[in-house]
């Protein structure tokens, strides 16, 4: 249905800095018409500054941006569209309300700057606000709505004028989590319901695999991988997005002449189908691939031993922290049975599910913030 | 936040006392007086006779109506003119990139340190027949001058400062926040500006211009300079009138106090209300960065504009003082032969006038910055965390004062201390001029002290006293250090203020005992420009100075490195 149609979004090359400091720099995005692209990244990745970009609320000074199709910024040409003249949807961080106009009247904007007839506007709002499920507080006051309410009567405000692309600025940042929770499901099947292009900013990656057709990681100022969320879990570009998406376990690796083994250790690890470069690498334990020996798949053929430090019970079983055997690594492992501190564990696991990185791929071994 | 709270009661019993009491004599005395004297004129002889009188007499005797007529076409007037000076100055400063920004704020800000009173004489050496413009230009603007626009012009110079910088700050926040969403919602910039940033704008519009109504009528200095030449006279050189002057008629004083008390009251009850309406105030979140937009070819026109009102507001005043100061004699003119240092000389003399009055008033300052600011925190410390219903009467009257121009504090001092049949009394002893500057500045201390203690929030002391401290030792220890430089930057804030006040000091001030204002204004009715000048020039550089360098040691103290 949306075959032939332009890109909601394409982004070539676009750079921004302020004074001397680099902010932004060669950013190459596209967004398919009809699919969601969430930008993750740390706070200070420059996820904000690329959106407003996007919303024309910040001048690019290198590269070019097409919205649908159309050029709104390419500063090589002298050309920047303003804001109002993309025809997009906002969703913004802290709501932006306009505190003085009704609800009502909020979500009525857009539609009264495209000079829409007040009977089709009235039907237009009445319907973006059902959509949000607050046809019933109309008439109140932003000022009148708890945290939620006011959140969707900003998206109802951003899809009311049906935009070819709507723009998301953690627009669940603010909430507290159950409520984040309800809503992600929300915004998923309002997006769906309406086909809409957009763009979904946010640090947390459950809300990002959850809502995207793809994923851009973002880390200083620069897009590190772009792909469709499960090729992101299966295979992370480098050690640090494996890091930052918590996908397992980095150990740091050696060559020794009886194979690769836990630097530090005698722990052997099955050996890499395209060997790394050097003696030393990375690799990644992705936690989904690790199972207790006793109920691992056939394809689990490697073997780890570990000892069970901390158990924590969860709804989805027994959440166990483990140290590996012959090193000091912790592991985590998500358990249907339940086990105790002390315990001594076989752990199962496919070789090919190992993902090695260059040693030097990453200088900050830890999670980003 | 407070309310419920009781960690403090215990400790705030007797801080409760402290203050009522003190705020009693210092503020509720004196406004006492007043209006039992505008209803019993003869209360002085005894008697509770003819009820109403004066103040029904102000209402419809024609020759005091006019002082009301006059006091509302001044406060009128300038708020009209002050609109129009900052208003397009704030917009432009806030949503524009305004080359030099810093720089025409920091000039704005001078106004605030200059006295009006001293403004107002600066400009009548400026544009008086043969003044430094005729000598410069060949023409002189006296006309304007010694007018009732000239009035409001100049009171709206003065006060244009106070709305530019709340405005600025005010369409800066709602750029951000609201006006960049209407962009993206599809509004220019026009109509972004006139649907959303501007309504939401209009309750910091209105209350600020009621803040700049309430000053423009309290105003003393600028309408006694330049009013009286002209037979301008408004409520509070009306009351200055019958009170200093022969004959002197105290009831018909405190009448019009009443009245222009009324009025202030009025603007400041508006005010309050205004800012305190929940509709308008900004919803939680963080604010985003705001990138404001390029001039492009109105970049000059309004660096011009900057330049001209900065320039006609500070710059020109300043020139006049400093070459006042810096002459002779006023008929040599400006010439090069005719500057020197003599008035600076005659006027640190040792023994002389000046240098008693310098003395005077910077003590006093001292003085009122101790006790104001020893009064604020234990009142705004009893009103937030004590218990009990005389707490709401003390708040309200610890803010009176911003109601209570200087002349109706002198008025109602006057007449609660002046009683012949009052066995002690400081009137004529500077412990009078005291009591004054105490009442007129006390919210000051008190503002600065809730604000610090509303941020403190009371779990802070609660800790200290499930640590076993006793509440007089958590105020103590806790408490009081945690505001203290709120407190110390009111208190300069004070210092500043009461060292130059006029027209309070003309009213109490012993007989012989001149501060810096009156020492000022006296000058200039006995010709002696100059000296004045140079006074005025010391008092300005004394009095902004030395709190700015408190200030800036403090900070230097507080922030690592
Ligand atoms: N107005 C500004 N001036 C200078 N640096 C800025 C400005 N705004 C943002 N930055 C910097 O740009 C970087 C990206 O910021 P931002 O886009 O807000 O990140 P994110 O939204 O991913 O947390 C940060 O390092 C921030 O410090
Ligand atoms: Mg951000």
């Amino acid at each position: 249905m949306t075959q032939g149609l332009p890109p909601a979004l394409s982004v070539r090359a676009l750079g921004l800095s302020y004074g001397a400091t680099r902010i932004l720099d060669g950013i190459d995005l596209t967004l398919p018409a009809g699919e969601v692209l969430a930008l993750l990244g740390p706070s200070g990745s420059g996820k904000t500054t690329l959106l407003r970009l996007l919303a024309g609320l910040l001048r690019p000074d290198a590269g070019r941006i097409e919205i649908a199709g159309k050029a709104v910024a390419d500063p090589g040409r002298g050309l920047f569209a303003p804001p109002e003249r993309r025809g997009l949807g906002m969703v913004f961080q802290d709501y932006a309300l306009w505190p003085h106009l009704s609800v009502a009247r909020n979500v009525a904007f857009p539609l009264e700057m495209q000079r829409c007839p007040t009977a089709e506007r009235r039907a237009r709002v009445t319907r973006a606000l059902e959509r949000v499920g607050l046809a019933a507080l109309a008439e109140r006051r932003p000022s009148e709505l708890s945290g939620g309410q006011q959140q969707r009567v900003a998206i109802a405000r951003a899809i009311v004028a049906e935009p070819p692309l709507v723009l998301f600025d953690e627009p669940l940042s603010n909430l507290d989590r159950e409520l984040r929770e309800t809503m992600v499901d929300e915004i998923a099947a309002l997006v769906a319901d309406l086909k809409l292009s957009a763009v979904y900013v946010t640090h947390d990656h459950a809300e990002a695999l959850a809502l995207a057709d793809r994923i851009a990681v973002m880390r200083d100022g620069g897009i590190a991988q772009l792909a469709a969320p499960a090729t992101l879990i299966d295979a992370p570009a480098s050690a640090g997005i494996a890091a930052f998406l918590r996908l397992g376990t980095l150990l740091p690796a050696s060559r020794t002449e009886a194979g690769w083994t836990i630097t530090g250790s005698r722990v052997a690890l099955p050996d890499p189908p395209n060997a790394p470069a050097g003696a030393a690498a990375r690799v990644l334990l992705p936690e989904r691939a690790l199972a207790p020996a006793a109920t691992a798949s056939p394809d689990a053929r490697a073997r780890l031993a570990a000892r069970v430090l901390r158990v924590q019970v969860r709804a989805s079983g027994f959440a166990l922290t483990l140290r590996l055997a012959g090193t000091e690594h912790e592991v985590a492992l998500l358990s249907p049975r339940p086990a105790a501190p002390g315990d001594d564990l076989e752990l199962a696991f496919a070789p090919e599910a190992l993902r090695w990185f260059p040693a030097t791929d990453d200088p900050t071994d830890h999670p980003l913030p | 936040m407070a309310r419920g709270s009781t960690t403090g009661a215990g400790g705030s019993r007797g801080f409760l006392w402290i203050s009522a009491l003190s705020l009693g004599l210092v503020v509720a005395l004196p406004a006492l007086f007043v209006v039992l004297v505008a209803v019993f004129p003869d209360l002085g002889r005894g008697s509770l006779a003819a009820p109403f009188r004066p103040l029904w007499r102000v209402l419809s005797d024609p020759a005091l109506a006019v002082l009301l007529r006059n006091t509302l076409v001044l406060g009128l007037g300038t708020v009209a003119v002050s609109a129009a000076l900052a208003l397009p100055l704030a917009a432009l400063r806030a949503l524009f990139r305004v080359p030099c920004a810093r720089v025409w704020d920091l000039l704005l800000l001078i106004p605030f340190m200059i006295p009006p009173y001293i403004a107002a004489l600066s400009w009548i050496l400026t544009l008086q027949p043969r003044g430094y413009l005729e000598q410069l230009s060949g023409v002189n603007l006296a006309g304007l001058l010694f007018s009732v626009p000239g009035i409001i012009l100049l009171m709206a110079l003065n006060t244009f400062p106070v709305v530019y910088f709340i405005l600025s700050r005010n369409f800066e926040t709602i750029g951000a926040r609201f006006s960049d969403v209407g962009r993206v919602c599809g509004a220019g910039p026009w109509r972004a500006f006139l649907r959303l940033t501007l309504p939401l704008a209009t309750p910091g519009i209105a209350a600020s211009l009621l803040l700049v109504f309430a000053m423009a009528i309290e105003e003393y200095g600028t309408p006694a300079a330049l009013g009286r030449r002209i037979g301008f006279e408004v409520l509070v050189t009306g009351i200055e009138n019958r009170v200093s002057e022969w004959p002197i008629d105290l009831p018909e004083a405190a009448g019009l106090s009443l009245v222009l008390v009324l009025l202030a009251l009025a603007a400041f009850a508006v005010q309050r209300w205004l800012l305190a309406r929940r509709d308008y105030r900004i919803l939680g979140g963080k604010p985003q960065p705001f990138q404001k937009r390029p001039l492009g070819r109105w970049r000059l026109p309004v660096l011009a504009l900057f330049a001209l009102v900065a320039g006609v507001a500070t710059v020109l005043p300043l020139l006049a003082i400093l070459a006042a100061a810096l002459g002779r004699t006023i008929s040599g003119g400006l010439r090069p032969d005719n500057l020197g240092l003599t008035n600076f000389a005659e006027l640190l003399d040792l023994g002389s006038g000046g240098l008693r009055a310098l003395s005077h008033s910077l003590s006093l300052g001292v003085a009122t910055a101790l006790l104001a600011g020893g009064l604020g925190a234990i009142t705004a410390y009893a009103v937030a965390r004590g218990a009990g219903r005389g707490r709401a009467a003390l708040d309200a009257l610890s803010l009176m004062p911003n109601a209570l121009p200087g002349v109706v504090v002198g008025v109602g001092i006057i007449l609660a201390w002046n009683q012949p049949w009052l066995p002690v009394s400081p009137y004529n002893t500077p412990l009078i001029l005291l009591l004054a500057y105490t009442c007129l500045l006390l919210p000051q201390p008190v503002r600065y002290a809730s604000a610090a203690l509303q941020q403190q929030g009371d779990s802070l002391e609660a800790a200290a006293r499930v640590c076993g401290a006793a509440p007089r030792t958590a105020f103590a220890r806790i408490v009081l250090p945690l505001m203290t430089p709120s407190l110390i930057t009111s208190m300069l804030l004070v210092f500043a203020v009461a060292s130059r006040e006029l027209v309070a000091s003309l009213l109490v001030a012993p007989v012989g005992y001149e501060t810096i204002s009156v020492y000022i204004w006296r000058q200039f009715d006995q010709g002696s420009v100059g000296l004045g000048m140079a006074m005025a020039l010391c008092t300005i550089a004394i009095t902004t100075l030395i709190p700015m360098l408190l200030i800036a040691l403090m900070r230097g103290r507080l922030s690592p490195g």
